[in-house]
């Protein structure tokens, strides 16, 4: 009886925590298929004959806001600059790694101390200079991602790299590579699920992030999803809470399928960094 | 296929900038420099020859083949390939190979693709590489595997693809670093007979690292001894068994290891050498007599080493010494006998084949032991070297 009362509690207390973790995406999720004038005095009721739009606040999403556009510069943004922080931080944490020396300790201190610096701490100043150095731009900001991305993806590598059996890089180099030859083809390959769960992370921060390219970007030229919805409140406070629930919606699809068809990878690169770290 | 010549090859892993310096491991010499891992190493070593540096841990062993391979510095000192000066020459451009203690295979490809890679990054063609790792595989018995990753491989098996990726470009020297120490004792026997195999069929000069010396008598046309980051001696497996240069050497190789006891070298009536030891006198050999006299040596206390398969049983009085069993192991063909004799532990090993069960001798029992005169080892007390030489 004991037994069974005691694995009980924890499962009904974990699934309230899921419902009510999930209930806010439920509500945003039923609201973006009703009418707007149903989501004010409504909110928490499922859709019905009554209140049920069909996919129409969905379409005003996509031909009145941009939508497309939006699309466009977010994913150029995340993946641009997913891809460099991969391929800079990768390589910086494997010199870090090998290197051992006062100078690459120095590094990685910094690179950790980084992480611990909140973005609002230095968001003003980093907009002015950012201002000044024209990174206004989609390619500019990538820039700063990666400089904001460097701390968490060089402690993670670091972890991974430090369980790679440095023989396996003296093979190669016997074998007849190059430095950029090991990395590129012996170093990279097996850091793969370190790969994967960095480039989750910063995925999903980078798509998610509303701060810094709201500082940074030229708003008039580049807009992404998140500054795009932002936008959607329009003047006099007139806001299309339909169109704003599906926009929520479309903006959270692709970092949920993301997420969850990787999931397994993040949960390894953790805790390869983790321990190893 | 080349000739290796190592010509006053030291290693020194400098102080880190610290105060305070470390205690090294081991009994390495420490200078301002820093710890010296490899001292003033000289090696001669021939065209498709195979040597093997044996040795205890920390001994500098696989620093003097690391530094062959170009991966660790050469402090001072000359090594050349093929009468090539090396030092400064990348490990890719030395045309060597090297086989390492964790197989070190390329864990995200095929057993074909890791035997490929060095052949690939030559820039051979594809039916070339096939037709390589083919044959080599075929050597090593491996052809059935070269669709598997490592992983789905056993250590015997993995071991003979980083065997076959390293013979697969016939590299002028192989460099083995304690390949079979990860291997079960098995495998490990079934294995040394494979690399025996193997180098009758491969012509190139082996460089093998081990602490194993049953690895080193097998397989090594000479052997390389090191301790302390000091080569003790060189010679062939026979050469070092029968003439160890010193006590530390005589200790090493053999299996159980030489026993040692504190006596006398003295002279008889008739001048001849001999070892006095708890009141027996054994007279050495003509050959040790000549060497003995040749290096002048005088009547001194000495330590005698004798091996425990030259020891046997006898009641001869002043020719055997007294000693007690303490531990008896049956090894079916023969017995060790653990026993302590002159205030020493030390083990003897008697042959079953002629002893009746009732014979052998029981735990606590008193025995007496003698050895004869051309297997006996005498060593200075002092410098531990041996007085013959």
């Amino acid at each position: 009886m004991t037994k069974k009362k005691k694995s009980w509690l924890p499962s009904g207390l974990l699934t309230f925590i899921c419902i009510w973790w999930i209930f806010p995406i439920l509500v945003v999720l039923f609201n973006s298929f009703k009418k707007k004038t149903w989501i004010n005095q409504q909110p928490f009721t499922l859709p019905d004959a009554k209140t049920f739009t069909g996919l129409s606040n969905y379409l005003t999403v996509i031909h009145k806001y941009h939508f497309v556009s939006a699309v466009g510069w977010t994913v150029f943004i995340t993946v641009i600059s997913v891809v460099v922080i991969l391929i800079c931080t990768s390589m910086c944490a494997w010199y870090i790694t090998r290197v051992n020396n006062r100078i690459t300790r120095a590094i990685y201190v910094l690179c950790v101390f980084s992480m611990v610096v909140p973005f609002q701490m230095v968001m003003f100043t980093l907009s002015l200079v950012a201002n000044q150095l024209g990174l206004v731009t989609p390619w500019g900001i990538i820039i700063i991602y990666l400089g904001f991305g460097a701390g968490l993806a060089v402690f993670m590598f670091c972890g991974f790299v430090k369980s790679i059996p440095i023989e396996i890089e003296e093979a190669a180099m016997i074998d007849g590579c190059t430095p950029l030859q090991t990395f590129f083809e012996i170093v990279l390959p097996i850091m793969k699920p370190t790969y994967i769960s960095v480039g989750i992370l910063e995925t999903m921060w980078i798509w998610n992030d509303f701060l810094l390219p709201y500082l940074v970007l030229d708003i008039k030229k580049y807009k992404t999803i998140s500054i795009m919805i932002q936008y959607m409140k329009g003047s006099y406070g007139r806001v299309d809470m339909g169109a704003i629930m599906a926009a929520l919606i479309m903006a959270v699809i692709p970092v949920i399928v993301f997420y969850l068809s990787c999931q397994k990878y993040i949960i390894k690169g953790v805790a390869a960094g983790a321990v190893k770290g | 296929m080349a000739t290796v010549s190592l010509k006053h090859i030291v290693k020194v892993y400098p102080n880190d900038g610290k105060k305070k310096k470390k205690k090294p491991v081991n009994n390495l010499k420490v200078t301002e420099e820093g710890v010296l891992a490899v001292q003033d190493f000289n090696l001669e070593i021939k065209d498709k020859e195979f040597i093997v540096l044996v040795g205890p841990s920390g001994c500098g062993k696989s620093t003097t083949l690391r530094m062959v391979a170009g991966l660790e510095e050469i402090t001072r000192g000359e090594l050349l390939i093929d009468g090539k000066k090396v030092n400064d020459v990348a490990p890719k451009d030395r045309d060597i190979a090297m086989v390492f203690q964790s197989y070190a295979l390329y864990p995200h490809k095929t057993v074909r693709q890791n035997m490929e890679f060095p052949l690939k990054l030559r820039g051979a063609s594809k039916e070339e590489m096939r037709k390589k790792v083919d044959e080599a595989a075929e050597i090593l018995g491996i052809t059935e595997y070269l669709e598997r990753k490592p992983k789905a491989l056993s250590g015997g098996q993995r071991q003979r693809v980083a065997i076959g990726r390293a013979i697969v470009r016939e590299p002028k020297v192989l460099l083995m670093d304690e390949p079979l120490s990860n291997l079960d004792a098995k495998l490990r026997n079934q294995m040394r007979a494979e690399i025996i195999k193997l180098r009758q069929r491969i012509d190139t000069t082996f460089i093998y690292v081990t602490h194993d010396q049953t690895e080193a008598m097998t397989l090594g046309d000479r052997i390389v001894i090191m301790k302390d980051g000091v080569i003790q001696q060189i010679g062939t497996p026979q050469e070092v068994y029968d003439n160890p240069a010193n006590m530390f050497v005589a200790g090493f190789i053999g299996v159980p290891q030489m026993n040692f006891y504190d006596g006398k070298l003295i002279k008889n009536g008739q001048g001849q050498y001999a070892v006095a030891l708890e009141g027996a006198e054994i007279v050495l050999s003509d050959e040790k007599q000549a060497n003995l006299r040749k290096q002048n040596v005088e009547e001194q206390d000495v330590t005698i080493g004798v091996r425990p398969e030259h020891i046997e049983l006898g009641k001869e009085e002043g020719k055997t010494i007294h000693g007690t069993v303490d531990v008896s192991e049956m090894m079916g063909s023969s017995i060790h006998l653990h026993m302590n004799a002159c205030g020493k532990d030390g083990i003897i090993i008697l042959q079953t084949l002629n002893m009746e069960p009732q014979d052998f001798p029981q735990i606590g029992q008193d025995i007496q032991f003698t050895f004869s005169g051309n297997v006996v080892h005498v060593f200075d007390k002092t410098t531990q070297k041996n007085l013959e030489f």
